[in-house]
């Protein structure tokens, strides 16, 4: 028991003695000792009151013991209060740093909760997107931005995150990204790419423009060159070279039209549509107008295992099996093979190219499908591609949900698998997964 | 009556269905909002690919509107819903037609876009035009915010830029009709542009109706043909009323 306590018990104790002494020297002791204990109790209900007062009030009303119990009471209640006071502005000030810092930052965040509920936004959230803290908190945020790409992307938050226009600001461009965090709450990260957005249309601009303006003259050069190399008069002399000049300008005519693909595609619609493609037919003409290209190239086998049909772009299509089939071809001796297989897949179809061509490093796949890369300069060039395929097929693919894989052994040959989700997928006669 | 008073009801179904009732409006609205978006950008851009895909993808609005509808017709049927649930509802079917209106401009500015794309361009690549998409597209996404915050304040202010539109699109017209007499060559590429303009200030309109609809919501007040004064009169006595209720 703490000291004060003792201390106290034994005041009740000597007061009580002093009133049992008296009531035995003048006679009725009990009332002596119910007095006593009536004081006492009275002493005990006002500084209950006082205290209560206090607590209630915040304020010292009325003068309290200065010693004794109660006074160490009071004294220990203060402490507590000045302590939480202390925290209090503690609390305050480091709240206050963080409302500052927060204010400061140029990206925006939003605190959503389960619903998607603003929680709360900072400064830069309502330049960017235009909330407004006076009305919108408790807000779903689907309902103030309402891009449709947002309402999917809030739906299904994932990946790199998504730009769309800024709702708030004249022909800006925000890219926002959506985090989890603790329990069912996320923040979404909102940074103004205005300027990237703008940089990155004129890179594409530029690229379109100047592919289109190169091609007129180049069209001029190649008639040319064709009409001279058809000449019977042309001297011995100037065969090889015009030759030659004839197939660079052509190659740098595909070149230009790869470009220009490109860009298209970049351009384009995320989405490529759903046109009926008939896989294997497509596939079918295409190994076959391989045939009769070169004599010299190694042996085309095409093995179905599914008559899928796909929904997307013909033409798109056309090219990123096009060019996966023309890779194979280009890198595999005459020697070797390649296998083009159209085969069901966990998650829907993929579309194998198998080469036993010369492969390609493992260290040099995660960049081979960047536009003019190369694994071997010279190799390349010597086998006449405009080292855009890949990037076209990369791009082509994104706009059909589709991915590609890619795995070789250098030396022993590589495969292209292109995995295209069950809803692009048409399956035909006797098989039970049918998609729509 | 407040957005917050949307979730306040006794039976919870009902509860999560008004709510999300609400918010495909405004799900709706955004697709409106990006399809507007891409016909004024076809029309910039000379993108005549862009311009028909809008006109193609109409169909996406139109499929909303007729899945709100049943919806709407769902709720009346199962929950009869009163006072300012009803408001609401008969707010919101009728909303989405002037939604979907908008939708059916936007389609026609796509359409036309894409034809103007083919032909030669006044200097100023139609700033005017431009100009007046740029009211247009800020009072589309004002009112949308407008809906979404029920905030009659807000829709008060919309069917006020109305007026702003209405100038412009006079002065376009005019404009046009300059151009066509100054130079008969141009007339048929004016006429187009002309259509663009006079489905933007439609646009405009439709914006105001669902103002208008906003407003009965909030304060149960009909203010459709009465000049703007008078409803602004009307708005601001509502809105001191409920603010001396609470």
């Amino acid at each position: 028991m703490p000291r004060r306590w003792v201390k106290q018990v034994a005041y009740l104790a000597a007061w009580l003695a002093a009133a049992a002494l008296l009531g035995m020297f003048f006679g009725a002791p009990a009332w002596w000792l119910t007095a006593v204990l009536l004081l006492y109790v009275a002493h005990t209900l006002r500084h209950i009151y006082l205290l209560d007062r206090m607590l209630a009030g915040g304020k010292r009303v009325g003068p309290f013991a200065t010693r004794g119990l109660w006074a160490e009471i009071l004294a220990r209640v203060d402490k507590l209060r000045k302590k939480s006071r202390n925290r209090k502005k503690k609390f305050h000030r480091v709240l206050r740093e963080i409302r500052e810092s927060t204010g400061a930052l140029r990206d925006g965040g939003v605190i959503l909760n389960a619903a998607n509920e603003i929680v709360w936004f900072n400064p830069a959230a309502t330049r960017m997107l235009g909330l407004d803290p006076r009305t919108d908190l408790g807000r779903r945020i689907d309902n103030l931005i309402r891009h449709p790409q947002f309402v999917g992307y809030l739906a299904e938050p994932g990946g790199e995150g998504i730009s769309i226009p800024s709702p708030k600001i004249e022909s800006g461009w925000i890219a926002v990204q959506i985090i989890p965090y603790g329990r069912d709450q996320s923040i979404a990260i909102i940074r103004d790419v205005t300027r990237e957005t703008r940089l990155e249309r004129t890179r594409r601009d530029f690229v379109a423009n100047a592919s289109h303006e190169l091609r007129s003259p180049l069209t001029v050069l190649s008639g040319y060159l064709d009409t001279l190399a058809d000449d019977d008069d042309l001297p011995e002399s100037w065969q090889v070279p015009i030759t030659e000049m004839l197939r660079q300008a052509n190659r740098m005519t595909q070149i230009l039209r790869d470009l220009m693909e490109l860009t298209r595609l970049e351009s384009a619609e995320a989405d490529a549509g759903h046109g009926f493609v008939d896989v294997c037919s497509m596939l079918k003409l295409m190994v076959r107008d391989f045939g009769t290209v070169t004599a010299v190239q190694p042996a085309l086998n095409l093995r179905f295992e599914t008559d899928a049909a796909l929904l997307g772009n013909e033409t798109e299509l056309h090219s990123i099996f096009f060019n996966l089939l023309n890779n194979a071809v280009r890198f595999t001796p005459a020697s070797g093979s390649v296998e083009v297989v159209w085969r069901p897949d966990a998650h829907g179809a993929a579309l194998e190219v198998i080469d036993t061509g010369i492969g390609i490093p493992e260290e040099e796949i995660p960049r081979i499908t960047e536009r003019f890369y190369r694994v071997d300069p010279g190799r390349s060039r010597a086998t006449g591609g405009t080292g855009l395929g890949l990037a076209i097929v990369k791009h082509a693919l994104q706009r059909h949900d589709g991915v590609l894989q890619i795995s070789s052994v250098e030396g022993k040959g590589s495969t292209f698998r292109c995995l295209f989700a069950t809803d692009r997928l048409v399956f035909r006669g006797g098989r039970a997964e049918a998609a729509v | 009556m407040e957005v917050e008073d949307l979730g306040q009801h006794i039976s919870r179904r009902f509860n999560a269905e008004i709510v999300s009732l609400h918010s495909s409006v405004l799900t709706m609205g955004g697709l409106v909002q990006e399809q507007l978006d891409r016909a004024i950008e076809a029309l910039r851009e000379r993108d005549s690919e862009l311009g028909l895909q809008v006109a193609q993808d109409d169909f996406k609005v139109n499929r909303m509107e007729v899945g709100i509808d049943e919806d709407c017709s769902r709720i009346l049927a199962t929950h009869s819903p009163a006072a300012g649930d009803l408001r609401l509802i008969v707010a919101i079917i009728k909303t989405i037609t002037d939604l979907e209106r908008i939708g059916d401009e936007a389609e026609k500015i796509g359409r036309l876009a894409a034809r103007l794309a083919g032909l030669e361009r006044p200097s100023t690549n139609y700033r005017e035009l431009r100009n007046l998409a740029r009211h247009v597209k800020q009072m589309v996404n004002d009112t949308l915010d407008a809906f979404a915050r029920l905030d009659a304040t807000g829709a008060l202010e919309v069917v006020r830029a109305d007026e702003v539109v209405d100038e412009e699109y006079e002065s376009t017209y005019r404009q046009g009709i300059t151009f066509m007499m100054e130079d008969p060559r141009t007339i048929s590429r004016v006429i187009d542009s002309m259509w663009i303009a006079r489905s933007l200030e439609r646009i405009g309109d439709h914006c105001k109706n669902i103002c208008e609809y906003v407003i009965y919501m909030v304060h149960g007040k009909d203010i459709r043909y009465t000049s703007v004064e008078n409803v602004e009169a009307e708005v601001r006595q509502a809105i001191q009323q409920s603010e001396a209720v609470s």
